[in-house]
């Protein structure tokens, strides 16, 4: 009984653990989201887009000596800039073309970021400590890391923004219009360009959040780009244009990545959450091809 | 000699159908195949033949392979590294079974064995392409990199399939075909064209086919090309196991020839990568772009690595690095700006352009 | 197979009873009509009658919940469309539905699929039985492009060229496939006079020359009044009339559903 009872402690510590971390997960998922939904571009480089918004905000604390607070405000600008230079330079250049060409255009991007963010602030590992909690919870014998309890906070609390945003402001509409037909809504005077811009924006601060929680968590990094797949079978579950679908998404992928690799892991030689989160999605999407929220498409003719 | 087709004639389907319907486009080719064979073993020095041209020729192959899926059947993938891996590996397994069963006498001829190899990363493929049908688009484009991640790990974590190599990593038997042994990289390299040649043939056979029209039908609207008969699914697996059978091959010579000593990370996400690029960068939809792309993917880190130096720029390899990535960056964005169809269309326009010169048209 | 030879003026296909509905949406309600071999059949009826929907069912892209498809004698249960193109079904589409990275040429031969055999390893090869095959049906497609006037824009790729021309390829794709039964949608929808002129013409050639049954979907009702052996008249996914021309022209509910039924 005794044992039963350490056991199944055990397992929620690790299912709430895996839970925070894939609220980690919807963070990036949640910048592609944004994205996805306002202008149908696959944006393949969030994650770059996180790691140069982490490397952005550790190199100005460093370089600059200040707080974080101005270099948080700093690296805010910068993504600001990055979108408007996206739009600029690449999408607006691409108007028209087919979706693939576009989501090549991010690879594109995302190499090119990965490259000038280690070009100018370089390409050794960096912590970031902006004063989280860090170190675990006790919770009546469930061990819970502060971090990750901040993280599944801020995601919440971003989400909560996100929704406001989009549903109660005139930029929301906006936003929302676009999302639903672009030529539809440039002809009732919405600027495409703008939205863009906007958006990408939006997308780079949610990027910034993330590169936060994660570069607190494993340090400023290069795998911090490669993290972002693993928010792409985020997507695959939780379907490219929803909002909660990333929160959701994010939870089961990150809950049973975890267990898998404690429970599953052992019998086949461990380090399984490379592709469990991969393949996990795939079967899933078999049975459900448009992803959880995903909307069911009548195809027509 | 100007560029010109007129005087040339065509009297029949067959001709008008050949795939270089214009004499002087025949005269390259030939020049070009004779210089390959013959030009560059003879004169070329060991580090060129075996360091630029052999890797070139396995990645342009590979290249061609992602391209059939991808240019030609429309469907995105990013696991072209894994089915490399499942060829390579094969290969191996392949070629040390028949060791095993006893005696030289017994193994496998090494050209099958290189087949073979491609035929089980055609199966593997086609295996992953099955949900092709239920998924579309990107959501297909993220299925495939489980297939990356899932089939390394698998090479790292099954001992079996290096043999029980302590470290991973799996030594080639030497190139032997009917008792003659490629040694040299001029033979190496011979060896690797030869192979690169015929199956760029195959290739390029295949496509101007009802089968490859087939592709290019699901590609361009899927909806439509099933209404005419085309079967979505058998299409598409035809796609997946014809590419996964180029790559395997690739992945076979890769090991084989080019490396002989391998482990899986040697196949990873970022092999995908730049096989990727080679088809966005040469264009998507030609077996000439897949030649031109792996030419441009190849050298442009040599280049890097080599011409600042030159001009008195020291930089550090790191650095190099960096700088590759920021340029293949703005490199892919260019192309897809400037012409989504690749160095290979700007060719054609070129020549499109010569046959008029000097006159506008 | 065990179907008896169709005749001309037989019955080719026999739709019974059959709905469709997508969700809360119905497309088509209880709509019951036939296809008599080597006829013009046309289904007309204002926007959202369901003409296209229709079209779709009987070609197995949608399958309805209710009816029952009969082709060639034989009752069909639920097909994919490629199983309906296999028996001899070919269409067109409102809005062209061309393959844009291919010419005219290749568009019109994917028309050939399902008579093109060689696999695989014969098509790598080419020399021999793959170029054959080919050889014979570039032929095939040839006299298509012939008929229907097109020789010049062969090797163009159908994206280049202007929207009479696309519906003017779409029909050559769908002619290679030598269908018994032709499904034209809306065939002459945004053209000009003349256009329209030489589609009519093309229709009622091909109707002619190669005995093709033709059941044709139009949205304006004089030009298919004149080129039609019989019409069907849909309207909010019912039937509301049937017959030979003159006597839908004179059928009161169709003339509601065109001029007092407040659209």
């Amino acid at each position: 009984m005794e044992d039963f009872v350490i056991e199944f402690m055990f397992f929620l510590e690790v299912l709430f653990s895996g839970l925070l971390t894939g609220t980690l997960y919807s963070l990036v998922a949640l910048g592609f989201v944004l994205i996805f939904k306002a202008s149908g571009v696959f944006n393949f480089a969030q994650g770059a887009m996180m790691l140069f918004a982490a490397l952005s905000l550790v190199g100005f604390q460093e370089m600059l000596g200040v707080h974080w607070t101005v270099a948080f405000l700093l690296t805010v600008v910068v993504m600001i800039l990055l979108a408007w230079c996206v739009e600029k330079f690449v999408l607006g250049k691409l108007v028209n073309q087919e979706p693939i060409i576009l989501f090549m255009a991010t690879i594109g991007i995302t190499f090119f970021l990965d490259g000038f963010g280690q070009t100018l602030w370089g390409s050794d590992i960096k912590p970031l400590d902006i004063g989280l909690p860090t170190g675990s919870l006790d919770f009546g014998g469930i061990f819970v890391d502060q971090l990750e309890l901040v993280a599944g906070a801020t995601a919440g609390g971003l989400v909560l923004g996100l929704a406001i945003f989009f549903n109660k402001t005139k930029i929301g509409r906006a936003l929302r219009a676009v999302a639903d037909d672009h030529q539809a809504a440039m002809s009732v005077g919405i600027s495409l360009r703008n939205i863009w811009i906007i958006v990408w924006s939006v997308a780079g601060l949610v990027g910034l959040v993330a590169g936060i929680m994660w570069g607190s968590k494993l340090g400023v990094q290069f795998s911090l780009s490669l993290l972002a797949l693993k928010a792409l079978p985020v997507l695959m579950l939780g379907g490219f244009t929803s909002i909660p679908g990333a929160i959701i998404g994010g939870l089961i992928i990150g809950a049973g990545e975890k267990l898998a690799e404690i429970y599953l892991g052992p019998f086949v030689g461990g380090a399984i959450e490379n592709w469990f989160a991969y393949m996990l999605a795939m079967v899933f999407l078999l049975f459900r091809p448009q992803g959880l929220f995903g909307e069911k498409i009548i195809e027509r003719v | 000699m100007f560029y010109r087709e007129a005087g040339q004639f065509k009297s029949s389907y067959k001709e008008d159908q050949a795939v270089f319907p214009i004499l002087q486009d025949r005269i390259g080719i030939a020049i070009l195949l004779l210089v390959a064979f013959i030009g560059i073993p003879l004169f070329a020095g060991d580090y060129f033949v075996g360091a630029i041209m052999t890797p070139f020729l396995i990645l342009a192959l590979a290249a061609v392979g992602l391209n059939i899926l991808t240019g030609y059947a429309g469907q995105i993938s990013l696991g072209t590294g894994a089915f490399m891996a499942v060829g390579a590996f094969s290969a191996y397994k392949l070629a040390t079974f028949s060791i095993a069963l006893g005696g030289a006498e017994a193994t496998l001829p090494l050209i099958l064995t290189i087949l073979l190899a491609g035929v089980v990363a055609a199966l593997v493929g086609v295996m992953f392409g099955i949900p092709s049908l239920r998924i579309k688009g990107f959501y297909l484009a993220v299925a495939t990199l489980a297939a990356q991640f899932f089939i390394e790990w698998l090479l790292v974590k099954v001992g079996w399939f290096t043999n029980y190599s302590p470290s991973g990593v799996i030594t080639a038997p030497p190139l032997v075909v009917l008792g003659y042994e490629f040694h040299t990289p001029a033979e190496k390299y011979l060896f690797t064209l030869t192979f690169v040649v015929v199956m760029a043939m195959a290739a390029k056979n295949l496509v101007r086919s009802h089968i490859g029209r087939g592709w290019m039908a699901i590609r361009d609207m899927d909806i439509a090309a099933e209404i005419i008969g085309f079967r979505p699914l058998q299409t598409k697996l035809t796609a997946f196991a014809v590419s996964s059978f180029f790559c395997g091959v690739a992945g076979a010579l890769w090991a084989f020839v080019h490396l002989g000593t391998v482990e899986p990370e040697a196949f990873g996400i970022n092999r995908s990568f730049s096989i990727l690029f080679m088809v966005i960068i040469g264009g998507m939809g030609s077996i000439l772009g897949a030649f031109i792309g792996a030419a441009f993917i190849t050298l442009l880190p040599i280049f890097l690595n080599n011409v600042p130096p030159m001009i008195g720029w020291n930089i550090g390899v790191d650095m190099v690095a960096h700088l590759e990535f920021m340029i293949f960056g703005v490199l892919i964005i260019f192309f897809l700006i400037v012409e989504p169809h690749g160095l290979a269309r700007l060719w054609t326009i070129g020549k499109e352009k010569l046959r008029t010169w000097p006159f506008p048209y | 197979m065990g179907v008896h030879e169709i005749k001309p003026g037989d019955v080719l296909l026999a739709v019974e009873d059959i709905s469709l509905s997508f969700g809360a949406v119905r497309a088509i309600s209880d709509v019951s009509f036939d296809i008599r071999k080597g006829e013009v059949r046309a289904i007309i009826g204002p926007n959202g009658a369901g003409k296209t929907s229709m079209l779709n069912c009987i070609n197995g892209f949608y399958h309805p919940q209710q009816g029952t498809i009969t082709y060639k004698g034989q009752k069909r249960s639920a097909m994919k469309p490629y199983e309906a193109a296999a028996q001899g079904i070919a269409r067109t589409f409102q809005n062209v539905a061309l393959f844009k990275g291919m010419s005219t040429l290749d568009n019109i031969m994917t028309g050939r699929n399902l008579k093109m055999k060689s696999n695989l390893l014969t098509s790598m090869i080419w020399w021999g039985k793959a170029e054959k095959e080919e050889l014979e049906h570039r032929r095939f497609v040839e006299d298509i492009i012939d008929f229907l006037e097109i020789e010049a824009i062969r090797k163009t790729p159908v994206g280049r060229l202007p929207y009479g021309l696309q519906k003017r390829v779409e029909l050559g794709r769908a002619l290679a496939a030598e269908p018994e039964l032709l499904l034209l949608d809306e065939p002459m929808a945004g053209m000009n006079l003349e256009e329209k002129e030489d589609m009519c013409r093309f229709i009622l050639d091909v109707n002619d020359e190669f005995g093709t049954t033709i059941c044709l979907i139009e949205h304006d009702m004089g030009v298919v009044m004149d080129i039609s052996d019989r019409v069907m008249v849909l309207d909010y996914g019912g039937k509301i009339g049937d017959g030979v021309p003159e006597e839908v022209r004179t059928n009161q509910n169709v003339i509601d559903a065109y001029l007092g039924g407040g659209h």
